[in-house]
C-alpha cells in the first residue's frame, strides 16, 4: 500500500473547536448547575434547595428535548407525559402497591419507554408536524387518563410518596437527592455533547437536516427519529423517577399540558441546539415567572406564551443562540475558509496500483425496460441501462429528458412503474434508497447537500460514517490532515463549487462500487473542474468504481466517459463509445452552437 | 322485544347524530387547516382556539338573542376573527422569510394558541359557559335534537361547497390552488404569494370563527376546549388526507362517531384517547389518509 509521506505542515488539532462553542457551553452549564444544585444546601436554605431540585430535573428534561428537537429534528409537545409516566410508574408500584423501590424504578422506566413507543412507532412512517400533533394529543389525554384510572393513580388526590432517606444530608449538608438532581442535567448534557460527536449522532442529524441525503448514505430517517424518541423517552422517564422524591407526591396537576409546553418553550427561548440553552431557557420561562408572578399564577401561561412568540419572531436563535451568532459574526470577519482541494485524494489514488479488471464485462448494474410515470407524464420511458465495474458512463440530454429521474430510480428514491433493476447480483426493483446505498451505491445532488450545523470536516465525515469497507492506511493520513484543516471550517462560507467538491469527497469516502454524480461540474472553477475529472478517471482506474455522470458540460463528458447514453423525452436515443457517438446523427443537434469536441 | 329494539334504535340514532354533529365540527376545522396548508405548507396549531373565539363571540354578543341580533353578530364576529387570523398569519409567516430554521411556524402557532387560551382564562375563568342560540330543537326519527347539531352538519356542507366554488371558480381561489401545486411556479407567474397566503389565513379564520359562533350551544365554551378541537380536527384531516376537503367530509364524522361511541360505551374521558389511537393507527398504516395523494418527490 501507499506510504507516501505528506510534506505539508498539518497543524495539531486544538482541544476545543472554534466551529462551535459546545465545549465552553458544556462547562458553563455544568458550573451553573453545580452552583444552583449545591450552594443553597451548603447554606442550609431549604426553600432554594428544594426549588432548584425541581428546576434541575426540568432542565434535564429540557436538555433531552433540545437534543430531540435539533439533533434528531423531532418536535415533541409531549415530554411532560414521559416525565409523568416515569414518576407515576414509580409511585404506583412502590407508593400504592408497596413494591420495593427497585421494582418501582423498573416500572417507571418501562412506563416511560411504553409512552415513548407511542411516539416512536408513528415516527417510523411520518415526520414533522404529524408527530407534533401526536405528542400534543398525548399531552392532552395523559392527565385525563390519570384522573380516570383512579384505581391505580388515586385520581385527583394523587400518590404521596416521601422518600426521606434521600433528603438526609450526605456531605456538608448536601443531600443525596440534591446531588442526584444536580447530576441528572449534567449527565443529560454530557449525553448531548457526546452524541453530537458520535457516528450515530451525526447520522441522526443528517437524517433530520436532509432526509434525501441521509437515505443516499444508507440512513433510514424513520428508524433514526424512532430511536431518538425512545432514547429521549427513557431519559425523561428517569427524570420522572427523580421527580417523586423531589416533590414527595405526584398528582395529575403536575403533568398538565402546561408542563410539556414549558419544556418546549424553554428550548426555543434558550436557543435551539445550544447546549447552554436549556439552562437559560428554564430560568427564563419557568423560574423567573415563578418568582415574579408568585401571586399572579394565572398569568404564567400568558407570560411564557408571549416570551416564546417574541423570541421566535425577533430572535429565532434564542438567547444563547443570539449571543453565539455575534461570536460567529466576529469570526467571519476574520477571513474566508481554506480552499477545499481534491489533490490529496488524487495524489493518493495515483500512487495506487491499477485495479485488476476482474469481471470487466459483467455489469454490476442492469436496468431493463424502466418506466416511470408522474401522472400522465412519462419521465422515463422503457430505458435499458448497463453499468460495468470501472466504467465511466455519461448520461446526457436536454433539461427534462429524464436524466435525474433515471438517477432517482438507480439510487432508489423513486420506484419504477414497470421494468426490472438488478444491482450487485440482486433484484433491487423494489428496494429502498438506504438498502441500495448499503449495497454499495453513492450519489451527489444537483444542489449539494451541505449541512450548516456541521463543520466542513464533519460534513465530509458523514460519508466516512457510511463507509462499510476498511480504511486503507494511506487514506487515513490524508483524512487526519483534512480534519486538521477543516475541523473548524464553516460550510456556509464555502463557494458553490467548493460545496460540490465537498459532496464529491463525501461520496468518495463512502467508498461505493457505484457512484452517481448529478451535474457535478456546474459552478466549478476551471481548476476544480480539472481536479474533478482527474478524480473520476482515477476512481475508475484505481478502485474500479463504476461512475454515472449526468452532466451538461459535454466537453467534460466526452473527455472522461467510456460510454455515453443520450436521453430524449425519457427514452434512450443513442448509446455507445464517445468516438462513435459524436458522429451519430441523432446526437448531432446537441452540439449545435456548442462545444468543440475532440473525440 | 319490539320496545327494546326501538329503545336501541333511539340510542343508536342519538349516538350517530351526536357523533356526526361533533364530527362535522372536526371536518370544518380540518377544512380550515387545509386551505392554509395548501397555501403555505403550515398547519395552524391555533385553529382550535380560533374556533373557540367564535363561541366566546356568541357567548358575549348573542347569548339568548333572536335571529335579528344573532345573524348580524355572526357576520361581525366571523369577520373580526378572520382579520385576527390573517394578522396571526402575517406574524407566523414573518420569521419564515429570513430564518434558516423552517419550523418556526410550529412554535409561533402553538404559542399563539397558548396566548389566546390564557387570555380567555384570565377573562372568563376556567369553567365552561352555557350559550343559548336561536335555532330551536327539532325531532329527528323521534329523537329531540338540538338545533346546533343541525347547524353543525349544515355548515360543514355549506363551507365545503363554498370552498369548492371559491377554489375552482374565482381568481384568488385558483391562485391559492396553484400555490398548493407548485409554489415557485406560482411566484414566477407573478402571483402575489404573500397576499394570497394571508387571504388563506383570513378565510380559515372566518370558517372556524363562524362555525364556533353558530355551534356555541352544543360545545363547552371553556378556554381549554380549543385544544380538543384542533387535535380532533387534525385527526379528521389526516384520515381524509391532508389538503383534501372531500376527505374531511368522511374523516370528520368518522372521528366524531368513534368519539361518541367511545363516550357511550367506555366513558366520556376516553374520547380523546380514542382519537389519539385512530391518529396513531392511520399514520402507521395509511399515512396519506383515506383519500390523500402521494406527492411526487423532489430531489
Amino acid at each position: 500500500m501507499n506510504t507516501q509521506t505528506i510534506t505539508s505542515s498539518a497543524q495539531p488539532r486544538p482541544e476545543t473547536s472554534s466551529f462551535d462553542s459546545d465545549t465552553q457551553q458544556l462547562w458553563l452549564a455544568s458550573g451553573l448547575l453545580l452552583i444552583t444544585g449545591i450552594v443553597p444546601a451548603l447554606f442550609g436554605n431549604a426553600y432554594w434547595e428544594h426549588s432548584f431540585q425541581l428546576m434541575n430535573i426540568y432542565i434535564a428534561v429540557t436538555v433531552l428535548q433540545n437534543w430531540l428537537f435539533v439533533d434528531a429534528g423531532q418536535k415533541s409537545f409531549g415530554q411532560g407525559v414521559l416525565l409523568g409516566l416515569g414518576a407515576y410508574g414509580l409511585a404506583v408500584a412502590s407508593g400504592v402497591f408497596d413494591q420495593p423501590i427497585a421494582v418501582g424504578l423498573f416500572w417507571g422506566i418501562v412506563a416511560s419507554a411504553a409512552g415513548g413507543l407511542l411516539f416512536a412507532l408513528p415516527a417510523l412512517r411520518v415526520q414533522g408536524f404529524h408527530l407534533g400533533f401526536v405528542t400534543l394529543s398525548a399531552a392532552v389525554v395523559f392527565p385525563q387518563l390519570l384522573l380516570q384510572m383512579d384505581d391505580l393513580t388515586q385520581g385527583l388526590n394523587g400518590i404521596s410518596m416521601p422518600m426521606r432517606g434521600l433528603s438526609e444530608p450526605l456531605l456538608l449538608g448536601v443531600s443525596t437527592l440534591s446531588l442526584l438532581c444536580t447530576a441528572a442535567p449534567i449527565i443529560a448534557l454530557l449525553f448531548h455533547y457526546k452524541m453530537r460527536r458520535s457516528r450515530l449522532g451525526r447520522r441522526m442529524r443528517t437524517a433530520a437536516e436532509s432526509p434525501e441525503a441521509a437515505r443516499s448514505l444508507g440512513i433510514r430517517p424513520g428508524v433514526m427519529s424512532s430511536l431518538a424518541f425512545l432514547i429521549a423517552s427513557v431519559g425523561t422517564g428517569i427524570c420522572g423517577l427523580l421527580f417523586v422524591p423531589a416533590v414527595s407526591f405526584v398528582t395529575p396537576q403536575s403533568f398538565l399540558m402546561d408542563v410539556s409546553f414549558i419544556f418546549f418553550f424553554a428550548v426555543v427561548v434558550g436557543g435551539r441546539g445550544q447546549l447552554l440553552g436549556p439552562v437559560v431557557g428554564i430560568w427564563a420561562v419557568f423560574t423567573i415567572p415563578n418568582i415574579l408572578l408568585v401571586d399572579l399564577a394565572h398569568y404564567k401561561p400568558l407570560v411564557y406564551g408571549f416570551i416564546t412568540l417574541f423570541v421566535v419572531i425577533l430572535f429565532p436563535d434564542g438567547i444563547v443562540g443570539t449571543i453565539e451568532e455575534f461570536r460567529q459574526k466576529k469570526r467571519k470577519a476574520g477571513g474566508g475558509e481554506r480552499a477545499f482541494h481534491l489533490t490529496a485524494l488524487t495524489d493518493w489514488l495515483s500512487a495506487l496500483p491499477d485495479h485488476k479488471a476482474a469481471a470487466e464485462d459483467e455489469p454490476i448494474l442492469t436496468v431493463r425496460g424502466a418506466t416511470k410515470r408522474f401522472g400522465s407524464v412519462v419521465a422515463v420511458d422503457r430505458v435499458d441501462f448497463d453499468l460495468r465495474p470501472g466504467e465511466v458512463h455519461g448520461l446526457i440530454g436536454a433539461n427534462g429528458s429524464g436524466k435525474t429521474s433515471l438517477l432517482n430510480i438507480l439510487n432508489g428514491f423513486s420506484r419504477m412503474n414497470e421494468g426490472s433493476y438488478h444491482f450487485a447480483g440482486r433484484d433491487v426493483s423494489k428496494a429502498t434508497a438506504p438498502a441500495i446505498a448499503e449495497r454499495g451505491l453513492g450519489r451527489t445532488f444537483q444542489t449539494p447537500r451541505v449541512f450548516p450545523s456541521f463543520s466542513v470536516w464533519n460534513n465530509v465525515r458523514v460519508g466516512l460514517d457510511a463507509r462499510e469497507t476498511e480504511m486503507p492506511a494511506g487514506l487515513e493520513q490524508i483524512l487526519r490532515e483534512m480534519e486538521a484543516e477543516h475541523a473548524d471550517g464553516m460550510p456556509t462560507l464555502l463557494s458553490h463549487g467548493q460545496r460540490r467538491i465537498l459532496e464529491v469527497v463525501r461520496v468518495v469516502l463512502k467508498d461505493s462500487p457505484v457512484v452517481l454524480f448529478d451535474e457535478p461540474a456546474a459552478g466549478l472553477s476551471g481548476e476544480e473542474r480539472e481536479e474533478f475529472s482527474k478524480l473520476v478517471k482515477l476512481l475508475s482506474r484505481k478502485l474500479g468504481t463504476a461512475v454515472v455522470l449526468v452532466e451538461h458540460d459535454l466537453e467534460l463528458v466526452w473527455s472522461i466517459a467510456d460510454r455515453i447514453t443520450v436521453l430524449e423525452t425519457g427514452s434512450v436515443i443513442a448509446s455507445g463509445r464517445p468516438a462513435d457517438l459524436v458522429r451519430d446523427p441523432a446526437v448531432q443537434h446537441l452540439f449545435v452552437g456548442g462545444a468543440h469536441v475532440d473525440a | 322485544m319490539l320496545g327494546d329494539l326501538l329503545m336501541n334504535l333511539d340510542m343508536i340514532t342519538t349516538i350517530v347524530l351526536r357523533g356526526a354533529a361533533v364530527g362535522s365540527l372536526f371536518a370544518i376545522i380540518a377544512m380550515s387547516f387545509n386551505i392554509v396548508h395548501n397555501a403555505t405548507g403550515i398547519l395552524n396549531f391555533a385553529q382550535g382556539t380560533i374556533f373557540l373565539l367564535g363561541a366566546f363571540g356568541a357567548f358575549l354578543f348573542a347569548n339568548r338573542a333572536g335571529f335579528a341580533v344573532w345573524i348580524p353578530m355572526l357576520v361581525v364576529v366571523s369577520l373580526v376573527i378572520g382579520l385576527f387570523t390573517a394578522a396571526q398569519g402575517w406574524l407566523t409567516l414573518k420569521p419564515l422569510r429570513s430564518s434558516v430554521e423552517q419550523n418556526s411556524w410550529i412554535i409561533s402557532t402553538v404559542s399563539v394558541s397558548v396566548i389566546i387560551a390564557a387570555v380567555l382564562t384570565l377573562n372568563f375563568g376556567v369553567f365552561g359557559n352555557m350559550v343559548h342560540g336561536p335555532v330551536p330543537r327539532v325531532s329527528i326519527m323521534g329523537v329531540r335534537t338540538p338545533g346546533a347539531f343541525l347547524l353543525a352538519i349544515g355548515s360543514m356542507f355549506a363551507w365545503y361547497f363554498i370552498l369548492r366554488w371559491f377554489l375552482r371558480r374565482t381568481f384568488q381561489g385558483l391562485a391559492i390552488s396553484a400555490l398548493s401545486q407548485d409554489f415557485e411556479a406560482a411566484r414566477a407567474a407573478g402571483l402575489d404569494v404573500r397576499k394570497l397566503q394571508l387571504l388563506a389565513f383570513g378565510i380559515s379564520g372566518v370558517i372556524a370563527g363562524s362555525v364556533g359562533f353558530m355551534v356555541a350551544p352544543m360545545i363547552s365554551v371553556s378556554p381549554d376546549a380549543g385544544l380538543r378541537y384542533v387535535l380532533n380536527g387534525f385527526v379528521a384531516a389526516v384520515v381524509g388526507g391532508i389538503g383534501n376537503n372531500t376527505g374531511t367530509l368522511i374523516g370528520g364524522p368518522l372521528v366524531g362517531i368513534v368519539a361518541a361511541v367511545t363516550a357511550f360505551y367506555i366513558g366520556g374521558a376516553y374520547q380523546d384517547l380514542a382519537s389519539l389511537l385512530v391518529l396513531v393507527l392511520i399514520l402507521m398504516f395509511l399515512p396519506q389518509g383515506l383519500f390523500g395523494r402521494a406527492a411526487a418527490r423532489k430531489v
